[in-house]
């Protein structure tokens, strides 16, 4: 049996991914300071968010009384069959409730 | 949060604040689950809220046509390998001559994007659909195929974003029409195993397509608990179905026998029936029923108003099930009307899985009914013993013929609902089809 090593080839590949479609975009500035502000949560319905976030709120309120918090429930689950229009509806209901910043989950 | 900071970058905000809830919530009592809320959590919602992130410098990728390597074969794999480029196989060096030649079998322009794919973000091409074929093992003449899938991936109904989820299934691929013969797909015994070089390269094509151009990788945007690896293509038998006249697959996602389609769908569990035994289908079905139920226990979810209704089990019987049913007169509709009325649970069951067992305690059937959000059914008395469905009508249970042809066995495939939907596209030919090669 002949002992020379078979050549490998020499291939010239090509790139096997796709450009990105999407340009970073920036966050939202941050909010000066939390009092008087309005909270919203929004939740996937797993991992006991509703438990998390009930706890969350009352340790905010306990720091911030002055915040307010609009509940879950009011803007549909982020992660169930409608939850494409759930979040598609999302920038107009923050503007109608007069959302400042949103506390979203839970992932795991 | 590893899987949140890749995800993240393809959604164009890498430096998303995040902000901790330390262990698994799953495994926490409330106690402990307040005092990490208390000590860790509440912290880092307030830092979110009032601090800034740095942001994160763009990070350059080679272009869509660029050669990124240049060497041996070993090289070549070792570089994809550590590029996590592939999936721990040799890969098929993607060149430009072997892209140029499944380029061939398709009449769409290589720079045609057929959509844009989550969670990286990126165009799913022409061109990078060739490269992976390549890559996969597939023939040329598999193009038409790939391409099918691609748009199929690309269709939002199909929700491929969910593809790094947790309880890690993977897709099945169904196959219908003449293509199935004149590539030599298997279709007869061994249907689901490899070994049959379109069913299986098809198959990987997939899941190298998912990595490369969804983004989808372990330990970052892919977070299956255990995963499943790919699966090959199941060609379904389209001779026994013409035979008892039963329609296939593609037929029931609106197409018409003939036309060469592809359905994909997500599946997280099940598994093989043997000796499915019985002369009449009333003797043959409560097996299937049976099993069809006990195989769906947390995607029971899907059932209600988490998943709105859109669990669709598969399952797969063996051709001479299917014409043993078909001999009493039974059509497909009549099997699933049996399986419907027959694969249910106690509603108290149902109940418990999802919220003792699954802890999803914000709902029960009763509230889920009063408020619109699934059919009366489910609440058609108190009574925690009733019966009750885990799919909502008789059609949304898929069934298909495969498998060997004289055996009595059957598959089930425990569905994975909007994180997987039923997507059925057909197979576009090139004009020039029939003078092509075809090995």
């Amino acid at each position: 049996m002949s002992s020379t090593p078979t050549p490998d080839g020499n291939h010239a590949v090509l790139w096997p991914r796709a450009p990105r479609q999407m340009q970073q975009k920036p966050l939202a500035p941050r909010l000066q300071d939390l009092e008087g502000k309005t909270i919203a949560f929004l939740w996937d319905e797993l991992f006991r968010g509703d438990l998390i976030f009930d706890m969350i709120k009352e340790e905010l309120a306990k720091r911030h009384p002055g915040m307010k918090f609009i509940g879950w429930e009011v803007f549909g689950s982020t992660h169930g069959d409608h939850e494409k229009e759930a979040l598609a509806a999302l920038p107009q209901k923050f503007r109608e409730l007069g959302v400042d910043a949103v506390i979203s989950g839970m992932a795991c | 949060m590893k899987q949140a900071a890749a995800t993240s970058i393809g959604l164009g905000i890498p430096n998303i604040p995040l902000a901790l809830v330390p262990g698994h919530v799953g495994t926490q009592s409330l106690e402990q689950l307040q005092q990490n809320i208390l000590k860790v959590t509440v912290d880092q919602v307030i830092d979110n809220f009032t601090k800034a992130t740095a942001a994160k410098g763009d990070r350059s990728e080679p272009g869509a046509r660029d050669i990124v390597f240049t060497g041996g074969f070993s090289a070549v794999n070792e570089f994809f390998y550590e590029h996590e480029y592939s999936d721990g196989l040799p890969v098929v060096p993607p060149t430009v001559e072997r892209v140029e030649e499944f380029l061939k079998y398709t009449d769409r322009s290589p720079d045609e994007m057929l959509g844009v794919v989550l969670p990286d973000n990126r165009a799913a091409t022409v061109w990078s659909i060739a490269v992976n074929g390549v890559m996969a093992g597939c023939r040329p003449e598999f193009m038409p195929i790939l391409v099918a899938l691609v748009e199929a991936m690309c269709d939002p109904r199909y929700g491929v974003e969910h593809s790094g989820n947790t309880p890690g299934g993977d897709t099945l691929i169904i196959l219908n029409g003449p293509i199935i013969k004149e590539l030599e797909f298997n279709y007869t015994q061994g249907a689901l195993r490899d070994g049959f070089l379109p069913n299986t390269t098809i198959g990987r094509f997939w899941r190298l397509y998912l990595r490369n151009v969804a983004g989808f990788l372990l330990h970052k945007t892919d977070k299956a608990t255990f995963g499943n690896t790919w699966r090959v293509v199941f060609a379904e038998n389209d001779d026994v179905l013409a035979e008892i006249g039963w329609t296939n697959t593609a037929e029931s996602m609106g197409f018409k026998r003939g036309d060469n389609t592809v359905t994909i769908a997500r599946y997280t569990g099940g598994g093989s029936l043997s000796s499915v035994s019985g002369s009449t289908p009333e003797q043959l079905l409560p097996y299937l029923a049976d099993t069809v139920q006990k195989y769906h226990m947390w995607q029971l979810t899907f059932t209600v108003s988490h998943g709105n209704g859109t669990l669709r089990p598969l399952i797969i019987i063996s051709p001479i099930i299917a014409q043993t049913i078909a001999k009493a007169g039974w059509s497909k509709s009549d099997v699933q009307q049996f399986l419907w009325e027959q694969a249910r649970l106690p509603a108290w069951q149902l109940e418990r899985q999802l919220r003792d067992w699954n802890i999803r305690g914000v709902w029960n059937l009763e509230e889920d009914v009063k408020a619109g959000k699934i059919p009366g059914l489910f609440f058609e008395s108190a009574d925690p013993q009733r019966m009750v469905p885990i799919v909502w009508k008789p059609e949304d249970i898929m069934i298909a013929v495969g498998g060997d042809p004289f055996r009595n066995n059957a598959y089930v495939f425990a569905h994975n609902a909007f994180l997987g939907f039923p997507t059925c596209k057909r197979i576009q030919l090139p004009n020039h089809w029939a003078s092509l090669p075809k090995n």
